[in-house]
């Protein structure tokens, strides 16, 4: 892999020359308060790259939160059209667990009928993924990916280096076509000094079993006291998927126009732990417990998705235990809980 | 649908709020004038008319003669759908019952005027606890948006649904930064969302104007207050503003 550096100050004005190119929307980080989020760029100077987390991933941009799928007149059967609305996106400084979290949601959203409607955006966009620079109380990356995942998504991997410059790894061809003219010089860092800055910022939590054992683990503790201990004090409000970069559950709507004459059928952020999600026809909701709906999510992260794709199913952002009042949500606490109470 | 269906508007004890919200859909009034036929709308019609396919009831229910009234509008309705949080769990005026004696609250509020004839008074009552309410439809004030597709969806035979997840999970959508996270407190987490988190999105905290969610985790919402120090009697202040029950059960 190639790696070529270029001056902070000189990155920045490369991106402002992206977005007066305006051949794809330039999306990034900037500040919302005291917290960040993923916004589209007018200007470089609102980037904001030195973050610590945003609050909501950039799932945000495959799948949307409300996405028109269908168009139709109401009560005609043959009337619906297929909808699908992408456009070239970039998103610059994806944190490398972001990066991971894309990764799983591609292999959910290709597998067995591929949903285009995911896949043309992500196929349209271009990944400028980013190693931290900030710590974050919450996170635990570290303890759960592996170091190729976010190299399978990622097209360019910024590295913040100490003396001004980013060290800028070339991972495709489209992220070398990229960044041709952007004034990039090449790498005279070591591969010492590299490692370095990409492990700069510690996390101070972690997994406290190996990853690879979780499956197994969590079967064994199906019945643990943690799941009663801690669904107890869920709000069963959702908080804790809605900001996870691993979920992408949904639901359907039919929205009519107030004519009558025409419809949407749109696909809508939806979550696991709220109370009525798995209420199915007849009313039976078969997660109807507080309990139940927490070691399911878990399951989900550490049972479910590594058995199926081989990486855990959860990226150790933090968010969840971040968002959560309760303080129950983040997976090391409930790790540590069954540690503590074998 | 070969004739329009014919709606009517009623107010009982409120601010009008709700109706307001009706009234000032602006280009879409139009286009809810196209879907229905408003026989009768106090405030911003003249005309009445013998019975409805719709009757829509705002506010809660605190005389005698009221529930009379709202009983003859329900004999007269094929639907009748209470909206707006007095219609449908009596809403700022359930407070009135926390008192317990109401003529004590009736001379407080008005004072030697409390013996006039039209400020009697009853224990407050929502719509569905005097007639059948066929759908309730929340908020403090409505949400616009959300009367306008219950609308629709009424007019093609679809059973509305109304949010039954907690306002956390709009402010998410909405990127907020949680107001805990800010050091304020805010009872969105049992409050039935379906506003867009407006208050939040704008600094303020919930008062769960939509009533709370069916099975709220009231015992969370205790230890969470009490851990940014909130006394009981300050919890069941905040909960009761709207009529949320701050008991915890178990």
């Amino acid at each position: 892999m190639d790696i070529v550096k270029i001056p902070e100050n000189d990155f920045y004005k490369f991106v402002d020359k992206k977005i007066a190119e305006k051949s794809s929307r330039i999306i990034s980080v900037v500040r919302k308060g005291t917290k960040f989020v993923f916004d589209e760029l007018d200007s470089a100077s609102r980037m904001c790259l030195d973050y610590d987390v945003t609050i909501l991933p950039p799932k945000k941009y495959f799948q949307p939160q409300k996405e028109t799928l269908l168009r139709f007149v109401p009560k005609q059967a043959d009337s619906y059209e297929a909808v699908n609305e992408f456009e070239p996106i970039t998103l610059i400084g994806v944190h490398y667990y972001d990066l991971a979290a894309i990764y799983l949601m591609d292999r959910a959203f290709s597998e067995g009928k591929k949903d285009e409607n995911y896949l043309k955006k992500r196929n349209n966009a271009l990944l400028i993924g980013l190693y931290p620079t900030h710590f974050f109380k919450y996170r635990f990356s570290s303890s759960v990916i592996k170091g190729e995942q976010p190299y399978k998504v990622a097209d360019l991997m910024l590295i913040h280096m100490d003396d001004g410059h980013f060290a800028l790894e070339i991972v495709t061809e489209k992220g070398r076509a990229y960044i041709e003219g952007a004034g990039c010089k090449k790498s005279d860092y070591t591969l010492k000094e590299i490692e370095d800055a990409k492990n700069r910022i510690k996390d101070d939590q972690r997994l406290p079993i190996p990853v690879e054992l979780t499956p197994d683990y969590l079967m064994k503790n199906h019945d643990h006291p943690v799941w009663e201990v801690f669904g107890e004090k869920c709000y069963s409000c959702g908080s804790c998927v809605f900001v996870c970069p691993t979920c992408y559950c949904f639901d359907m709507k039919d929205e009519i126009d107030l004519t009558l004459k025409s419809g949407e059928r749109t696909r809508n952020w939806d979550g696991c732990m709220l109370e009525n999600f798995a209420v199915c026809a007849g009313g039976h909701n078969f997660r109807g417990k507080r309990a139940a709906r927490f070691r399911h999510r878990i399951f989900r992260k550490g049972v479910n998705l590594p058995l199926k794709y081989h990486y855990w199913g959860c990226v150790g952002c933090g968010r969840c235990a971040d968002a959560c009042t309760s303080s129950i949500a983040g997976p090391v606490k409930v790790f540590k809980y069954i540690e503590e109470n074998k | 649908m070969s004739e329009k269906p014919k709606v009517a508007f009623f107010d009982f004890a409120c601010c009008e709020g709700c109706q307001l919200q009706i009234a000032n859909l602006e280009e879409d009034i139009i286009g809810l004038l196209n879907l229905v036929n408003v026989v009768e709308f106090r405030e911003v019609a003249t005309g009445k008319a013998p019975e409805y396919d719709i009757a829509f009831i705002e506010g809660s229910i605190t005389r005698k003669s009221d529930e009379e009234r709202l009983k003859d509008i329900r004999n007269r309705s094929k639907l009748l759908v209470a909206y707006g949080q007095c219609a449908v769990t009596g809403g700022i005026n359930l407070l009135k019952n926390n008192f317990g004696d109401l003529d004590m609250v009736k001379r407080k509020v008005y004072g030697d005027d409390s013996s006039m004839p039209h400020l009697d008074t009853a224990v407050t009552k929502s719509v569905g606890e005097v007639v059948k309410a066929d759908l309730a439809i929340p908020g403090c004030p409505v949400n616009r948006e959300e009367f306008l597709r219950i609308v629709k969806e009424l007019c093609l035979g679809k059973i509305p649904r109304i949010p039954d997840y907690p306002v956390c999970v709009e402010c998410k959508l909405k990127e907020n930064i949680c107001l805990f996270d800010e050091g304020t407190i805010c009872l969105g987490p049992i409050a039935r969302a379906g506003c867009g988190a407006i208050c939040p999105s704008n600094g303020v905290p919930c008062d769960a104007c939509r009533g709370a969610v069916p099975n709220p985790n009231k015992k969370a919402m205790h230890e969470v207050l009490k851990k940014y120090n909130y006394t009981v009697e300050r919890i069941i202040r905040e909960m009761n503003l709207f009529g949320v029950n701050p008991e915890v059960s178990e």
